[in-house]
């Protein structure tokens, strides 16, 4: 019924085919709820277990394409993976529990293991020519071209499941990622939340096969949280955020492959991913590397200036200085470059001005600048015997103003102390 | 609220690792309303008897009572600060978020938190000094306020009797006096207050009574009668150090500068 109406509301040649939309549909959700899921996956610190879980789909794949008599029904093959799946997560516990192996070599041992296991018995299959083997290997590396409708309608509802389901614990599953030992202190089962996102992961790795494969599917679970990670701070956001990179890493391998026949989707799908991941890390605004190397820069920078205005200060008693003597009183990274700086900006604001061929003396603004410097130098001062904590939390090199940053009333509070301390402890 | 019977009983209570004990035959009884420390070197098993008497590791024999009854019933009463270290401080969320997990026990699954403990949130952040920072994400706070911030979450919890483990560890000296202040509060409103604490210092001066552990239970009392050279030598056997230190801060009846 509703295809008949989908194809009647779009009959002209230039739409996509109901078919490409409702898969692409399909793939946005499977791609979003991926991301959603998997920032627990991460925050949690579970990732590589996600990562054995999937690689352990080929195998259930197999085993369910045997005992289906042959038949290449996906919900069928998505049920074998998801059991051989989550048998791996069990392997994993119960490994964690009865031996004495680490996390991250019982995590390389089920991965190898059930991959191995997985490959060795689809090349089987494959092998013998067992009709209806061919687009197994598909599960392999992804690839969406096959999908039906009716596939990508239970892929997409499986997503909007865990993401509803998400949705619902966000705070159960928020407190257990963050502190599980308070958490069971204060009576949640731990475990059993534990388990359940676990379990969740799981899911989504299963219904992300057709578009990662089980080799790649990971990357679609652990990438957009990453991804979002740095561009906020609340969970609140992240989550959506991370869905958001997914849907739009998922349906761009989709597309490209679509367009370049035999072309696997995992690996467009990781790449798009990727792209989105190497874009964030770079210029997100906070924990971003540029941003993080402008900071440093410029910390380093407003730190040599001061302390160059500092030095000046001093020399100016004794008449005009030279650069030389100015670089000797201020030995350190930077001091140069700072001189300079503090002599271009004289066009703007002088700073510094010029008394003679190398002789050099402090503006009014310059005079202003390094007193200002040393009011907040000073200001630090008492912060730091006052309230060590504050100053330790918020002085920089570049010495900011502590009125800025503490906020006038929280400063007010620590020079009263201050004061009180001094009274208290000087001579009676 | 005030309780009669003792806040906190341990009968018999031996922890293992495996076949290692880690506790042994604990045998102690705290009364209400306290400040009460668990004093012993590193490695004497504090932090477990702590987490034993939360349910946290499982007794290899004993029982555990608090405020008279098994933890299960009285969970709703109990408040808890973990070891700053026990958690990833880089997690996406702020000040706020960690204070309003100490109502979730409470709200119980799904129900979200709404304006009460919203408010609930705000004045327990006050009580610990950290009312300005309180949309700051958790990372970007000094040690000393990370603290605080875990005690404001157990104050959220609105508990009667409270487990504070390790509480002053990497805190500065002003940090650690605001702490105190509120435990003594909390102390002073009928509440016990068991605190699992290494720097003997400031042992005399906050404490009401001690244990001092060393897998087995050592000593317990009142600080005065329990922090004899004669105790501390046979908790701290071995670690001559510690045992001068201690020997003045005793001598000194505690207060020292």
């Amino acid at each position: 019924m509703i295809l008949t109406v989908a194809e009647m509301s779009f009959p002209t040649g230039w739409i996509p085919p109901y078919n490409t939309l409702v898969v692409a549909a399909g793939v946005a959700s499977v791609g979003f709820a991926a991301g959603v899921v998997g920032c627990f996956a991460v925050l949690r610190r579970r990732a590589l277990a996600g990562d054995a879980a999937a690689h352990a789909t080929l195998l259930g794949v197999g085993l369910a394409f045997l005992l289906g008599g042959g038949r290449r029904d996906l919900p069928l093959l998505l049920g074998g993976a998801l059991s051989t799946a989550i048998a791996a997560l069990l392997a994993l516990v119960l490994i964690g529990r009865w031996t004495r192996t680490r996390d991250d070599a019982a995590t390389a041992i089920v991965l190898g293991v059930s991959f191995g296991a997985g490959i060795t018995l689809l090349s089987g299959i494959s092998a013998r020519g067992i009709p209806g083997s061919a687009g197994l290997e598909q599960f392999l590396l992804g690839h969406t071209a096959g999908l039906t409708a009716a596939d990508a309608m239970i892929l997409g509802a499986l997503s909007l499941l865990t993401v509803a389901l998400v949705a619902l614990f966000l705070k159960e599953s928020t407190l257990v990622a963050f502190d599980p030992l308070f958490a069971a202190a204060s009576g949640w089962p731990v475990t059993l939340i534990d388990y359940a996102l676990v379990v969740l992961v799981a899911v989504m790795v299963v219904v992300g096969l057709p578009a990662a494969g089980a080799v790649l599917v990971t990357a679609l679970v652990v990438i957009p949280p990453v991804t979002a990670r740095q561009w906020t701070d609340s969970v609140g956001v992240m989550l959506p955020l991370a869905g958001l990179f997914g849907l739009v890493a998922a349906l761009s391998g989709v597309a490209v492959s679509s367009a370049v026949p035999r072309m696997p989707t995992g690996p467009l799908v990781v790449i798009a991913a990727s792209i989105l991941l190497t874009i964030s890390l770079l210029i997100a605004p906070r924990r971003g590397g540029l941003a993080r190397w402008l900071r440093s820069r410029r910390t380093v920078a407003a730190w040599a200036e001061g302390r160059l205005l500092e030095v000046a200060l001093r020399l100016e008693a004794q008449g005009p200085f030279t650069r030389e003597q100015l670089l000797a009183k201020a030995p350190g990274v930077a001091v140069d470059s700072a001189f300079k700086r503090l002599v271009r900006s004289a066009a703007i604001e002088p700073v510094v001005t010029r008394a003679g061929t190398d002789a050099w003396r402090l503006a009014v603004w310059g005079r202003e600048l390094a007193a200002e410097r040393s009011r907040r130098l000073a200001a630090w001062t008492e912060v730091l015997e006052a309230a060590r904590e504050d100053a330790r939390g918020h002085l920089t090199i570049d010495v900011p103003s502590p009125e800025a940053i503490l906020g006038a009333a929280r400063m007010k509070a620590i020079r009263e102390s201050a004061a009180a301390a001094r009274s208290v402890s000087g001579p009676a | 609220m005030s309780t009669t019977s003792a806040g906190l009983e341990f009968h018999d209570v031996t922890v293992a690792y495996g076949r290692r004990p880690v506790l042994w035959n604990v045998d102690l009884t705290v009364p209400g309303a306290c400040l009460f420390g668990i004093i012993g070197p590193n490695g004497a098993g504090k932090s477990t008897l702590l987490k034993a008497a939360l349910g946290l590791v499982p007794l290899a024999g004993g029982e555990v009572r608090i405020l008279g009854a098994p933890l299960e019933q009285v969970r709703s009463r109990v408040g808890y600060v973990p070891q700053r270290e026990s958690v990833d401080w880089d997690f996406p969320v702020t000040v706020t978020d960690v204070v309003l997990m100490g109502t979730y026990a409470r709200l119980g699954w799904l129900r979200r938190p709404g304006p009460r403990e919203r408010s609930l949130a705000a004045e327990c952040l006050d009580r610990v000094g950290l009312a300005d920072v309180a949309d700051r994400q958790i990372g970007r706070l000094s040690g000393g306020q990370q603290q605080r911030v875990f005690l404001a979450r157990a104050l959220a919890q609105q508990a009667d009797v409270y487990f504070l483990d390790e509480p002053m560890a990497g805190v500065d000296a002003r940090s650690q006096e605001r702490i105190f202040r509120v435990l003594s509060d909390l102390r002073a409103e009928g509440r016990l207050v068991v605190i699992v604490h290494h720097d003997l210092r400031s042992v005399a001066e906050w404490f009401d009574a001690v244990a001092l552990i060393d897998m087995r239970l050592v000593a317990t009392g009142p600080v005065a009668e329990v922090l004899t050279p004669e105790n501390l030598r046979r908790t701290y056997a071995g670690r001559l150090d510690v045992l001068d230190e201690i020997g003045r801060a005793v001598a000194e009846g505690g207060r020292t500068p």
